[in-house]
């Protein structure tokens, strides 16, 4: 048993791909299309054979209440690794990028957290 | 930009007012929501649109198509009465907003919700995947360099 793909709902399937790789830099593996959805992997540059990261349509109305609640509430749904927190913040508030944390020590690591446009938050963490 | 937290709260705040139950002529306008939320009229769609990916009117509209298709797909309405249902008072561009975002008119989609077996009065699954069984319908190739690096695939 091996952990090779994790994901996050979004809300509309395309314009998280674009977030995803042209504003937080992420790179396509996977665009298929499936009925009326597409199956988007996108994977980190920095690590291609890392885990794939599906970007899934939060169709069901039970997601969008869960993940509508949970944004409501400032609490990440997914975190990424960066070697420099403050680097990132500077880098994608350039790019219009919405930070609900700045860059924050937080006991090991120093977090920010962003909203992905598509519903979700998600937390950079920087390793001391 | 870095939103405080009592600027990001009130956008929130504003998406549920945007999303709510349509009252027939009474839905509130933007700029009531965002007099509502203490913001000026501009930094409010600017900041909401950095926020939510849409504008507010846009996040509005979509959120009426989403629930429209649910009710279509439940099928126990008319198109007009979902039409009304959500917050539309004209049909056609009900039709029009529907069929861009969904792919087709809402009689047809109506029409095949209704043909894919289902419990009655409830969306059918395949029409709102859970969303890791699109899995399922892959091709082969699509997990065939899995367990390697392939940066020279991509």
């Amino acid at each position: 048993m091996r952990i090779k793909l994790t994901s996050v709902m979004v809300a509309d399937q395309a314009r998280a791909l674009r977030f995803y790789t042209e504003v937080l830099g992420f790179r396509k593996k996977l665009d298929l299309p499936v009925g009326e959805y597409r199956w988007i992997t996108v994977v980190s540059p920095e690590g291609p054979g890392d885990v794939e990261l599906a970007l899934e349509p939060g169709a069901h109305p039970a997601a969008k209440a869960f993940q509508e609640a949970m944004f409501s509430d400032g609490i990440p749904i997914a975190a990424f690794e960066v070697s420099d927190v403050a680097a990132e913040f500077d880098r994608l508030k350039k790019q219009g990028v919405a930070f609900t944390r700045e860059p924050t020590p937080a006991g090991p690591v120093t977090i920010a957290i962003l909203s992905d446009t598509c519903g979700n938050l998600i937390q950079l963490y920087q390793p001391a | 930009m870095l939103l405080a937290p009592d600027v990001f709260r009130r956008l929130c705040r504003a998406r549920d007012l945007l999303q709510g139950d349509p009252e027939p002529d009474a839905s509130p306008s933007v700029a009531d929501v965002a007099r509502g939320a203490g913001i000026s009229p501009y930094h409010f769609i600017r900041q909401f649109e950095a926020v939510f990916g849409l504008t507010p009117h846009r996040l509005r509209t979509r959120s009426r198509l989403d629930r429209a298709r649910l009710l279509l797909a439940e099928g126990r309405l008319s198109v007009t009465d979902v039409c009304m249902e959500v917050g539309f008072s004209s049909l056609g561009s009900f039709s029009d907003l529907f069929a861009r975002r969904v792919g087709e008119p809402p009689s047809s989609y109506r029409r095949r919700a209704r043909s894919m077996v289902s419990v009655p009065g409830r969306a059918p699954r395949d029409l709102f995947p859970g969303c890791l069984s699109l899995m399922a319908r892959l091709p082969p190739s699509a997990f065939r360099n899995s367990g390697e690096a392939a940066p020279g695939s991509l």
